[in-house]
């Protein structure tokens, strides 16, 4: 009997415990906002919400983002605000966990009661996230999304990014009619989804503008030892090769390419573009290419993107802007725009006129968006590795298919 | 073409060989198998490049470095976390094993990060005309290196006196003990001896492939785990003659145009033997006591 009651006794402080730790962990997360809401009672602003990670994996997307979007809503503010309101980004962490995702995006609609998100850079949350957004009727506008399966969640859903299905046509075009590639080979990691998905779209782009692949070879990401197929390979006299896979891979199986004395240089997608793939591939990876959607060089700049780059550098130490935060900073802007021309911040008004969104000029180039809210930029930027650093090599424009 | 890849193939196998080694020699005298032996592998490559990067030693010089490391971790983890277990249920070090190898993982991981790094370039690349084949400097340093240590190491198990001790025990453990070995000193060095083989392999696989990486020693671990097995786990030649086994088809699978299947060779392989030759390539035959 006395050792029942300790039980209970210990249960019942154990309840106590949790329900006080988890009562005061609510509190505090909600503390914030409803400060923020009570300087600036709502109504006043119009909120737009920021969805991504601050800690956790993804963190440096969701940090670059949101330094974007901060950029864009002071630019928007001292310009005298939108519908004669102030512009308001309502951040938030979802420390990189698709489950804490959706209770941030809920939350951003229900208590915040934002009329877009822009976010989250990754394709998966945005899946997540996109969902709740279409059926709560509010616009989300991924900055960073590229995988499929985001738009077709239906109307409110945007994104701004470059899309593989674009870029590497675009490239190849490039490759083949200016390089002179005709024969070229495929090398895919067939335990990535990025690199599978990527070497669908070269191909069919190869085969549009008349290049031969003559060989194929697969590798895995985590491989060190790519001997046996770059022995493959050497077989074939290439022009060039085709690499849809990460930096990692991508710097150690050129170093095995010049290691067996060929000379030929590859070409990839974005999952190439990280210093570290010259850090592990050195001298090998020398003149290898990459495209993307925003590079911040200032001699081929146009105005708007010039003044966003050199206002980064200035409140950033002089690091230069990348990929994320000219997309954040364009998200917001695009969503700005679309309100102005709507004259309504009703995301069910607004919409319409951002789906309509043609020739629009943003710091990452022009941005159009297709009969599918697809969004068609241009210019591609096409690097090349100089001297362990990147170059640009090449400025591509795209024109919808 | 096919020589070409067989140059390749050998390569990869030397280096299998020289970790395989380990596992089949603890193997052999206390039935253990050392799940953590990939990790000393792993350990040794990044001494590797910490002498190269840190101390700017060359090649020869990172790789003794990285011995006498790897052999000074091997034996503590024999002394901390095998030999309390030596008399319990063979299950038990086993684990114990598993567990030395996540810690060596995630200390590594803590200490230098996920991210590979990149293994400094100290030998010239060049390519030596063979006949129909180009065999490059690097390959042949791994060539000549791990027909070195293996020639070595058969010296000291066939005419060294502790090689003769390690031979003993791995006879019959109890009755060497009563013969006057002392066995606990025989296990230390087996160890040590396993472990430098690692380090070496470690070294040479980081100069090979150009990376070091906190889990590059699972990958590696299992492969060199299914050569000991494949050549008969508890023979010192079956180690070698498994890995270079293993080295040759991995990579005369990816010629082929298998290259998705390509982990999977080692294990088709090591099925398909066990199958047909249940204690391996150069395993003995079990022998019932009556």
């Amino acid at each position: 009997m006395m050792r029942r009651t300790w039980w209970l006794l210990a249960i019942a402080m154990l309840a106590l415990v949790l329900v006080a730790t988890g009562c005061g962990g609510g509190q505090a997360d909600k503390g914030k906002p409803a400060q923020e809401q009570s300087a600036t009672p709502s109504g006043e602003t119009i909120k737009i919400g920021f969805l991504g990670a601050k800690t956790g994996n993804h963190a440096s997307y969701g940090i670059e983002t949101l330094k974007g979007m901060k950029m864009a809503a002071d630019d928007i503010n001292a310009a005298g605000g939108l519908l004669g309101k102030k512009v308001e980004i309502i951040e938030d962490d979802h420390r990189s966990n698709p489950s804490e995702a959706a209770t941030v995006t809920q939350k951003l609609i229900n208590n915040n009661k934002v009329v877009a998100i822009v976010g989250d850079p990754t394709t998966g949350i945005t899946k997540v996230a996109g969902n709740i957004a279409q059926q709560s009727k509010v616009v989300l506008l991924s900055a960073g999304a590229v995988g499929p399966g985001v738009v077709e969640i239906g109307d409110y859903i945007f994104r701004d990014t470059l899309l593989d299905a674009l870029a590497a046509p675009a490239v190849t075009k490039y490759c083949v009619e200016t390089l002179g590639w005709k024969k070229v080979a495929l090398v895919t990691s067939v335990n990535n989804d990025y690199s599978v998905g990527l070497t669908k779209i070269f191909k069919d782009a190869l085969a549009k503008y008349g290049a031969q692949i003559v060989i194929e070879q697969s590798i895995k990401d985590g491989d060190q030892n790519f001997s046996a197929q770059v022995t493959n390979i050497k077989q074939k006299a290439v022009d060039g090769i085709v690499f849809t896979g990460y930096y990692t891979e991508g710097g150690l199986f050129m170093k095995e390419v010049r290691k067996q004395g060929l000379k030929q240089v590859m070409v990839g997608g974005d999952g190439l573009l990280s210093p570290k793939l010259w850090e592990l591939g050195g001298n090998a990876v020398e003149g290898s290419m990459v495209y993307t959607g925003f590079y911040p060089d200032l001699n081929n700049a146009g105005e708007k993107t010039k003044a966003f780059v050199q206002a980064y550098q200035k409140a950033n130490n002089n690091a230069l802007p990348d990929m994320f935060s000219a997309q954040g900073y364009d998200a917001v802007m695009l969503i700005a725009d679309a309100i102005k021309k709507a004259n309504s911040a009703d995301p069910s008004v607004f919409k319409n006129e951002l789906a309509k969104t043609q020739n629009w000029q943003g710091v990452t180039g022009t941005i159009s968006f297709g009969p599918n809210r697809e969004p068609v930029k241009s210019p591609v930027f096409l690097l090349e590795v100089k001297e362990q650093k990147w170059a640009v090599k090449a400025v591509i424009p795209v024109t919808a298919q | 073409m096919f020589w070409q890849q067989l140059i390749n193939g050998l390569t990869l196998g030397a280096t299998y060989a020289l970790i395989a080694l380990g596992y089949t020699m603890v193997y052999g005298i206390i039935q253990l198998i050392n799940f953590a032996h990939g990790e000393i592998f792993m350990v040794g490559a990044f001494v590797g490049v910490l002498a190269i990067t840190i101390l700017k030693v060359n090649i020869f010089v990172a790789m003794f470095l990285a011995m006498l490391v790897c052999m000074a971790l091997g034996v503590t983890a024999e002394r901390i976390a095998y030999r309390p277990l030596r008399r319990s249920d063979r299950l038990a070090p086993l684990i114990s094993a598993i567990g030395v190898s996540i810690f060596l993982q995630t200390l590594m991981t803590v200490i230098f990060g996920p991210q590979p790094q990149a293994f400094p370039q100290v030998v010239e690349d060049a390519l030596y005309k063979l006949g129909p084949v180009q065999v490059s400097r690097v390959q042949i340093i791994i060539l000549v290196v791990a027909s070195f240590l293996m020639v070595g190491l058969h010296l000291i198990v066939k005419y060294v006196k502790i090689g003769k001790a390690m031979r003993a025990a791995s006879e019959d453990y109890d009755t060497a003990a009563l013969m006057g070995i002392n066995v606990n000193r025989v296990i230390s060095f087996t160890f040590a001896l396993g472990s430098l083989l690692a380090a070496a392999g470690g070294v040479l696989v980081g100069m090979y492939f150009n990376s070091v990486f906190p889990l590059m020693g699972v990958q590696a671990g299992l492969k060199a785990f299914c050569a000991a097995v494949l050549g008969g786990i508890g023979s010192i030649p079956g180690a070698m003659l498994g890995g270079i086994f293993l080295g040759i088809a991995e990579v005369l699978g990816i010629a082929a145009g298998y290259g998705d299947y390509k982990d999977a060779v080692a294990f088709t392989l090591l099925i398909l033997v066990l199958l047909f030759r249940p204690t391996g390539l150069l395993g003995r035959p079990v022998q019932r006591k009556v």
